[in-house]
C-alpha cells in the first residue's frame, strides 16, 4: 500500500502472440481459432461497442486444459480474456490488448445436483436457463435472472443479479464456492460444500465480481431454492412515477417479502408493450411484482401490497395466475432492453446501473428522470427498485453529432448521484471499461488496495487486462 | 516491553489513562474465550477515536511493532490473543450507535457496540440485527465482522457478511478504508466480503452498517424428540429438502439435554437420544402453513415426541435450553472445549457416529449442541485441565474432529476463526496454492505482516513443518524417511 502499485499495459510483443498462436493452434486443432469471423464475435459484449479483437479463440473442454492455456499465456506474457455468451453490458471481455480468449460455452454441464443440501456444481459455460431446464422436476430452480441468458461463469465473474435479488441476494449470496484458474495457470477451489466458513480470507467473494481479472472462474456450486409452493404475479399501473416508487418504499419498510418487484417508467412500458405485445396496459409508470410462499403467506403479502397501492394511485391489479401468463410477463420485463433497441433502429442503446439505499430511492430516481429528460434523449428507466437498484437504457444517434457525449454525460452524472446518495455505480452490471473513473469516485483509498490487490494475484497483469481496476 | 520511543510516540497519542504497560494493567487482556493460551501485550491502546487508531497503526508500521485488535474478548478461538511484542489495540470506548436509518433498514455502528444493543437500539422501530452468536449480549459487532460470526439464526438470515453492508476501516499504514456501500452491492473487487472474517489481520474495524431486519409478527419453534441420533441426522436432512428454510434448526445430543434440563427445567424429554429445534417466523397464516407441514416431516422422519410453542412464554422456555447449553455443559465438567466444523447436512449422522468413537479413543466425554440446518457442529470436549494428560488429549481430540471434517468435504470452522487454534489444521484443509493466495492477500494489505501476527492463515515453513509430522489417512508423507 505505501508504494504506488502500478499497472503496466501494453500490447505483447507480436512475435510472442505469433508463437503463441501457433502453439495452441498446433495443442487444441479446431478448438483453436483465428478467422477474422469468430475473432469479431468474441471482439464484444452488448451496451457500447467497444471492440477489442483477441488473436485467438480457444475453446477448453476441461479445468487442466484452461491451466495449460493460462500457463502459456503467463509465460509468454499475453493477455487471457474469458468469455462466456458475450452479453455483458460494460465492454467486459473486449480484448483490449489482444491475446487469448478463453470461450467456456464448451465448458456447460451441470456436474452435481445436491437436492437435499440445496446445491448444484455447474461448469461456468452452463446458461442460466439451461441450468433451470436441468432442475425442473428436482422441485428447485436458481433464482439469479439477469436479462440476458447468461452463462453462469459469466454471471459469477460479474456479480449479477436480476429481478429478485430483493428475496435471494445476488450472486455474492449464492455463491458457495468456485474453481478458479489463477494467473500462473493453477487449479484452486475455494469455498465449498460447507454452509458457513470462517477458516481463511473469503477467496469467493473475491473472485466474484472480479471480472476475470484475477483468475478464470471454471466450476460454480450454487445455492438452490425449493419451487414456491404458490406463486402469484401482478401488475399495478400509476398516474405518476412517484406513486410507484413511493409504493415500493413503504412495500419494503412494512417488510413485505415480495420475491420480485419492478418498475417500468411509461417510456418503457411503451417500448414493452409494443416489442412483447404485452395486451391490456396503458402507457404509464407500472409495477411487476411477484410472492412467492406458502398459499397462505401469497394470499396475505399480496393483500398488504394491494393496500398501500391504493394510497398511492395504483389501480387494480392485473393477476397473471397461468405460469404462461407469468412467463410471458417476465419475459417481457427481462426483453426490457431488446425493446428499447428494436424499437430505435439505427440508434446505439446502452444500460446504466445505479444501486442506493431504499431511503434514497425516490430522490435519486426523480432527479434521474428529470435529468434524464432535460437531454432530449430516449432514455426509458427499468429497476429492481425493491433493493434499490434501477437502469436507465439510453438511446443515441452516433451519427448525430454529439448525441453519444450527451449520452455518456448523463451515464457519468447518474453514477456519481447514486455514489453522492450513499450508493453505488453499479448494482450488477460491473465495472468492465466504462465505470473505471466511477470506480474511483466510489472508493477513493479503496482503489489503491485493489491495485495491489490485482498485482498480487496476476503479477503480471495478464488476465484481462485494462477492466475493473483504474491504472 | 515496549520499545521506549514508540511508547513515547504512542503517549503523544493517547491520554496515560489509555495506554497500560503495567503487567497489573495488562493482565485483564492477557487472553480471549479461548483460555487455554495466555500472553500479555507489551502495551494495552484503549484508543476513543479513529483519528488515534490511525496514529497509533501508522507510528507502530514505522516501527515495526505488531498490533492486535481486541472487542470484547469473547472469540473462541484466540483471535484478540495479545502479541507479546505488541499493543493490543481495545476498540471497547468506540461504543456509539451512530445513526439508524429504518427506510433503508440500516444501522451505523461503531464496532464496540455489543450486537444485542443493535437489536435493542432498532426495536422501536420493529427491526432488529439478525445474526446471533450465544455470546451476543457481551460480543461485539466489530467483533462479529472479525470473525464473521453467525448464530442460530443465520439459516434463513445469514452470517454477518450477509448482513453488513459496508465496513469502514485503518489499515496499518494508518490510511482510513470504506468497504462496500450503504446500498446493495458496490464497485469493483468485493473488499468487503474479504474483510469480513479476516480476523483483524487486514484493518481495523471502525464504523459498520448493518442491515436490520423487520422484526417477524410472529414465531414458532417445534421440539422434536428422536431415539437416535442417525434418525435427527437424515429429519435435519428431510426439513431442509422440504424447501420450507427454518429460522433456527438446531440439535442437541443426550449429553447436551440432560445437562440443560437440569439447568434450566425447560422440559426437555430426557430419554431421548436427541432433539431438534425447528423454527418458523413469518406472517401469522404463513408460520401456521409451515408449521403444519414441518411437524408433519418431523413425524415422517421417526420423531418419537414433537412439542410446538402455544405462546411466546413457551417458546422462550424451548429455547431457554439451547442458550444455556454451554453453561449447562460447563457445569459437567472443570473445563470444556468448544469445537467448531461445517460439514455438507447429509453427512451429520455419520460424523457424530464417528466422533462418539473418538470420545471412546480419546477417553473424554463429549456432548453436542450444534446449528444443523448449517451442517455447523459444536462438539463440546469435557476435559478437567488439572489431571495430567487431559488438556493434550482434549487438543488431540479436537484435532481429530476438524481432520473428520474435512474428510466429509466440510471447513474446519464454521463461524469461531481460525486464530492461534486451528492452524495446523489450516494445513490440511488448504493446498499450497490456496494458502499462497491468503498469503498474497495479506501481504497486499499489510506487507510487514504487523496486524495480530501469528493468526488464522499458518506459513509456508509452518505447514512444511506440520506436514512432516502430520499423518492424514495412514499416508506418511516421505515413508522413506527414518523417523523417531
Amino acid at each position: 500500500m505505501s508504494t504506488h502499485a502500478e499497472l503496466r499495459f501494453a500490447r505483447p510483443d507480436a512475435r510472442d502472440v505469433a508463437d503463441l498462436v501457433t502453439r495452441l493452434t498446433a495443442d487444441y486443432g479446431e478448438r483453436a481459432l483465428t478467422s477474422r469471423a469468430i475473432r469479431d464475435q468474441h471482439s464484444h459484449g452488448e451496451g457500447l461497442a467497444d471492440v477489442g479483437l483477441p488473436d485467438v479463440v480457444v475453446f477448453p473442454h476441461t479445468n487442466d486444459e484452461i491451466a495449460a492455456i493460462v500457463r502459456l499465456c503467463h509465460a509468454a506474457r499475453v493477455p487471457v480474456i474469458a468469455f462466456g455468451v458475450g452479453t455483458s453490458l460494460e465492454g467486459q471481455v473486449a480484448a483490449l490488448y489482444g491475446g487469448v480468449c478463453v470461450d467456456l460455452s464448451h465448458m456447460n454441464r451441470v456436474l452435481e445436483v445436491n437436492a437435499e443440501d440445496l446445491d448444484c456444481r455447474v461448469q461456468a459455460g452452463v446458461l442460466r436457463e439451461q441450468l433451470n431446464a436441468e432442475l425442473k422436476g428436482t422441485g428447485l430452480f436458481f433464482p439469479m435472472d439477469p436479462g440476458a441468458n447468461a452463462t453462469i461463469g459469466g454471471m459469477a465473474s460479474t456479480r449479477a443479479s436480476g429481478t429478485n435479488a430483493v428475496r435471494y441476494g445476488t450472486m455474492r449470496d449464492n455463491v458457495l464456492g468456485l474453481t478458479v484458474i489463477t494467473a500462473d495457470g493453477r487449479i484452486v477451489h475455494t469455498g465449498g460444500r460447507a454452509r458457513k466458513s470462517s477458516a481463511g480470507y473469503d477467496l469467493t467473494g473475491l473472485y466474484v465480481g472480479a471480472e476475470g481479472t484475477l483468475g478464470i472462474i471454471t466450476e460454480i456450486q450454487l445455492r438452490l431454492y425449493g419451487v414456491p409452493e404458490a406463486i402469484a404475479a401482478g401488475v399495478c399501473q400509476f398516474e405518476t412515477l412517484e406513486g410507484a416508487v413511493q409504493t415500493v418504499i413503504l412495500a419494503m419498510q412494512h417488510g413485505i417479502p415480495v420475491a420480485r418487484i419492478e418498475l417500468l417508467d411509461d417510456a418503457q412500458m411503451d417500448a414493452c408493450i409494443r416489442y412483447s405485445k404485452l395486451e391490456g396496459f396503458e402507457v404509464k409508470p407500472t409495477l411487476f411484482f411477484e410472492f412467492h410462499g406458502s398459499e397462505a403467506g401469497v394470499a396475505e403479502q399480496s393483500a398488504q401490497l394491494q393496500a398501500i397501492t391504493e394510497e398511492f394511485g395504483g389501480s387494480a391489479f392485473e393477476w397473471a395466475t397461468k405460469p404462461e401468463d407469468r412467463t410471458r410477463l417476465w419475459k417481457a420485463r427481462h426483453s426490457a432492453y431488446y425493446a428499447v433497441k428494436a424499437l430505435n433502429p439505427g440508434k446505439v442503446v446502452f444500460a446504466t446501473d445505479a444501486c442506493v439505499p431504499i431511503s434514497r430511492l425516490a430522490d435519486c430516481l426523480l432527479e434521474t428522470k428529470a435529468d434524464a429528460d432535460s437531454t432530449g434523449l430516449v432514455t426509458p428507466i427499468v429497476g429492481h427498485v425493491g433493493d434499490g437498484n434501477f437502469h436507465l437504457c439510453v438511446a443515441f444517434d452516433p451519427a448525430v453529432a454529439g448525441e453519444r457525449e450527451k449520452a455518456d454525460a448523463l451515464a457519468q452524472r447518474i453514477s456519481l448521484r447514486a455514489i453522492a446518495m450513499g450508493g453505488t455505480c453499479t448494482g450488477e452490471h460491473g465495472i468492465g471499461v466504462h465505470k473505471l473513473d466511477a470506480l474511483k469516485a466510489e472508493h477513493g483509498e479503496a482503489v489503491e488496495l485493489m491495485r495491489t490487490i490485482k498485482r498480487a494475484l496476476d503479477p503480471n497483469n495478464i488476465m484481462n487486462p485494462g477492466k475493473t481496476v483504474p491504472h | 516491553m515496549l520499545d521506549p520511543a514508540v511508547h513515547a510516540q504512542l503517549a503523544t497519542i493517547l491520554p496515560p489513562s489509555a495506554l497500560l504497560t503495567s503487567p497489573e494493567e495488562t493482565k485483564p487482556y492477557e487472553c480471549d474465550g479461548l483460555t487455554m493460551y495466555r500472553e500479555l501485550p507489551a502495551a494495552v491502546a484503549i484508543p476513543e477515536n479513529e483519528t488515534q487508531i490511525a496514529a497509533i497503526l501508522a507510528r507502530c508500521q514505522a516501527a515495526r511493532v505488531p498490533v492486535v485488535a481486541r472487542g470484547a474478548g469473547t472469540s473462541l478461538s484466540g483471535g484478540a490473543l495479545p502479541d507479546k511484542r505488541g499493543v493490543l489495540l481495545s476498540l471497547a470506548k468506540l461504543k456509539r450507535v451512530i445513526s439508524i436509518d429504518p427506510l433503508a433498514r440500516t444501522a451505523i455502528v461503531q464496532p464496540g457496540v455489543r450486537n444485542l444493543a443493535i437489536s435493542e437500539a432498532a426495536a422501536p422501530y420493529g427491526l432488529y440485527y439478525a445474526p446471533d452468536p450465544s455470546s451476543q449480549i457481551a460480543c461485539s459487532i466489530g467483533g462479529n465482522v472479525a470473525e464473521n460470526a453467525g448464530g442460530v439464526h443465520c439459516l434463513k438470515y445469514g452470517l454477518t457478511v450477509h448482513n453488513v453492508r459496508r465496513v469502514r476501516g485503518v489499515l496499518i499504514t494508518g490510511e482510513i478504508v470504506e468497504f462496500g456501500s450503504d446500498a446493495l452491492d458496490s464497485a469493483g473487487y468485493d473488499l468487503l466480503a474479504l474483510v469480513t472474517g479476516s480476523e483483524g489481520l487486514l484493518a481495523v474495524t471502525t464504523e459498520i452498517t448493518v442491515k436490520l431486519t423487520p422484526k417477524p409478527p410472529v414465531a414458532q419453534v417445534a421440539l422434536a424428540a428422536f431415539d437416535d441420533v442417525a434418525t435427527a441426522g437424515a429429519a435435519v436432512a428431510a426439513v431442509i429438502a422440504s424447501g420450507i428454510v427454518p429460522a433456527g434448526l438446531e440439535m442437541m445430543d443426550r449429553k447436551a439435554t440432560r445437562a440443560v434440563e437440569e439447568f434450566v427445567h425447560a422440559g426437555y424429554p430426557l430419554d431421548a437420544a436427541a432433539v431438534l429445534l425447528v423454527e418458523t417466523d413469518g406472517i401469522a397464516d404463513e408460520v401456521a402453513a409451515d408449521m403444519a407441514e414441518l411437524t408433519r416431516v418431523l413425524r415422517e422422519s421417526g420423531a418419537t415426541s414433537i412439542r410446538v410453542s402455544k405462546d411466546e412464554r413457551e417458546r422462550m422456555l424451548l429455547w431457554s435450553g439451547r442458550k444455556a447449553a454451554f453453561p449447562a455443559v460447563g457445569r459437567l465438567s472443570p473445563d470444556y472445549y468448544c469445537m467448531d466444523g461445517t460439514i455438507p447436512r447429509r453427512a451429520i449422522a455419520g460424523v457424530l457416529g464417528r466422533i462418539e468413537e473418538l470420545s471412546d479413543k480419546y477417553g473424554l466425554r463429549c456432548a453436542n449442541v450444534f446449528h444443523a440446518g448449517d451442517g455447523n457442529l459444536h462438539p463440546l470436549i469435557l476435559y478437567d485441565a488439572n489431571v495430567a494428560d487431559e488438556m493434550h488429549r482434549a487438543e488431540a481430540f479436537g484435532a481429530a474432529i476438524c481432520e473428520l471434517c474435512i474428510d466429509v468435504g466440510g471447513t474446519i470452522t464454521g463461524e469461531h476463526g481460525v486464530g492461534i487454534e486451528k492452524l495446523p489444521q489450516m494445513c490440511v484443509q488448504f493446498p499450497p496454492a490456496e494458502l499462497e493466495r491468503f498469503l498474497a492477500v495479506k501481504a497486499a494489505f499489510d506487507p510487514h505482516s504487523l496486524l495480530n501476527p501469528g493468526k488464522g492463515v499458518p506459513t509456508l515453513s509452518r505447514c512444511a513443518e506440520f506436514g512432516k509430522m502430520h499423518v492424514h489417512h495412514g499416508k506418511l508423507a516421505h515413508p522413506e524417511l527414518p523417523r523417531f
